[in-house]
């Protein structure tokens, strides 16, 4: 296909909000309210149907465990992942999780494909559609892996199933970094020592990851307020 | 009963397959509105689309065959129906899954994995995974709209601000991910590197050549070479 051309003209943002946004904002409650209600079935039909429940004791101790690790990425990620993905991105997202791994890398190469500025409002219906493919895709792919999953990995030669396990994720992160380091170049070896420098300092991911998106774009806008540098059209 | 069995009896695959629906319709919703919008006001046309769609789902193979992997862990310890419940719609990454089982079962005073893993260590993991992951979607369902409207004032609507915020934000994500890998060395480093090089390189030959084409294929290449490379250097296993 034809990346967008010279003249980027965007959707009209009456337009937009009537047509597009009203109804991912209707659905997208609707449907992270129905998701959040179903997580409650499973303890409640193990109850009903065979009579075990977790006691309350072993409840509170692993839930304080679990929230402690869980709670700060319930704010962190949406807030440092929002630009990217836009709206319909984020309700995915935080409805079907692997963001990072996952959802971002689709949404990035869907605008790669289709040549689209950033942090525009076609850039962000595009992003969707990236999304909305990887959800109903890894739907389907978890679906066959549970049934037929033991079977799918023994065809695999060994190396590559551990090659899969530990050095897929780096090349993910490397991959997605080297895109869009081409889209800002000035921007990626401070993205890189940003976040480099709390991490040597051995600090939390929920610290080190806010410091590294709001450290970035600061210095771009520092970059953009003070010497009017910004993104190559 | 044996809790294993009852980990995979129908009521868990029901509640997984409950779930999954709710992800699938929430996203084939999502895609229909998006693909009607720049249909017919982003000047797209079908096969524009289907380029993206193709785009993104060479891209998911990798991570999705790798979450696979992954998952029999999940798998082997309890049972392919709380696999399918659990990862069904997928909240949280088997990652995820595998700590907040580890974290229930010490709530529990057992051990994830091993054989001290029991009914009531089940019953809890069945709890703390499910309960402890709606901070998410609640959050998603009652703030989402307002993070548009934080971001629009901050740029007050300057274009070149809100690309900058964008490839910021990504740049400073995957920066905080591609260190933190490159900080444990060896083959990860490599993997790190060798994905950034082959996916910029691969980019931006697809402008060179004035093939877009290349670019759906280009992440799921980097992806595949920098893992290749990364084993063929420092063996994995």
């Amino acid at each position: 296909m034809a990346p967008e051309k010279e003249e980027f003209v965007d959707i009209e943002p009456k337009v937009f909000e009537k047509e597009y946004l009203e109804p991912i904002h209707r659905v997208g409650f609707w449907t992270c309210l129905a998701v959040s209600l179903a997580m409650f079935l499973p303890p409640l039909l193990l109850y009903l149907i065979y009579g075990v429940a977790a006691p309350w004791a072993a409840i509170g101790a692993g839930m304080a465990l679990a929230l402690t690790y869980a709670v700060p990425f319930f704010f962190i990620e949406p807030i440092s992942y929002y630009p990217i993905y836009g709206d319909a991105g984020n309700y995915m997202s935080m409805t079907t999780g692997n963001v990072s791994n996952l959802r971002l890398p689709c949404a990035a190469v869907a605008q790669d494909v289709a040549g689209v500025k950033l942090g525009t409002r076609k850039g962000a219906a595009i992003a969707c559609i990236g999304i909305a493919v990887s959800v109903m895709f890894g739907i389907i792919c978890v679906l066959f892996g549970s049934i037929f999953g033991g079977w799918v990995t023994a065809q695999f030669p060994s190396w590559l199933t551990e090659a899969f396990k530990v050095y897929l994720l780096p090349a993910i992160w490397g991959a997605v970094f080297g895109e869009f380091a081409l889209m800002g170049p000035i921007y990626a070896l401070p993205a890189l020592i940003i976040a480099g420098i709390p991490l040597l300092l051995g600090w939390k991911a929920y610290f080190t990851i806010p410091i590294a998106v709001f450290g970035t774009i600061l210095f771009g806008w520092a970059l953009y307020r003070w010497r009017k540098i910004a993104p190559p059209e | 009963m044996d809790w294993k069995v009852i980990a995979n009896a129908p009521w868990i695959w029901i509640c997984g397959f409950i779930q999954a629906a709710i992800g699938f319709f929430q996203a084939a919703y999502m895609y229909r509105v998006a693909t009607r919008v720049l249909e017919k006001h982003g000047g797209y046309t079908r096969s524009d689309i289907w380029t993206m769609v193709r785009g993104a789902l060479i891209t998911a193979l990798g991570p999705v065959l790798a979450e696979i992997f992954v998952m029999m862990a999940l798998v082997i310890s309890i049972s392919p129906g709380y696999c399918w419940q659990r990862e069904g719609v997928g909240v949280g990454s088997v990652f995820t899954e595998l700590v907040q089982a580890s974290n229930a079962a010490i709530g529990a005073g057992e051990e994830f994995g091993t054989p001290s893993f029991s009914m009531r260590g089940f019953a809890t993991a069945v709890f703390v995974a499910n309960v402890s992951c709606i901070g998410w979607s609640l959050g998603a369902a009652f703030f989402t709209r307002y993070l548009g409207v934080a971001r629009e004032r901050i740029a007050r609507g300057d274009p070149r601000f809100l690309a900058i915020i964008s490839i910021c934000s990504t740049l400073g994500i995957f920066g905080f991910y591609a260190a933190k890998e490159m900080k444990k060395g060896g083959g990860k480093l490599v993997a790190v590197v060798a994905g950034a090089i082959i996916s910029a390189f691969l980019f931006k030959l697809a402008d060179w050549l004035k093939v877009p084409r290349l670019k759906e294929w280009a992440l799921g290449i980097a992806m595949f070479l920098g893992m290749y490379i990364a084993h063929l250097v420092y063996p994995a296993g």
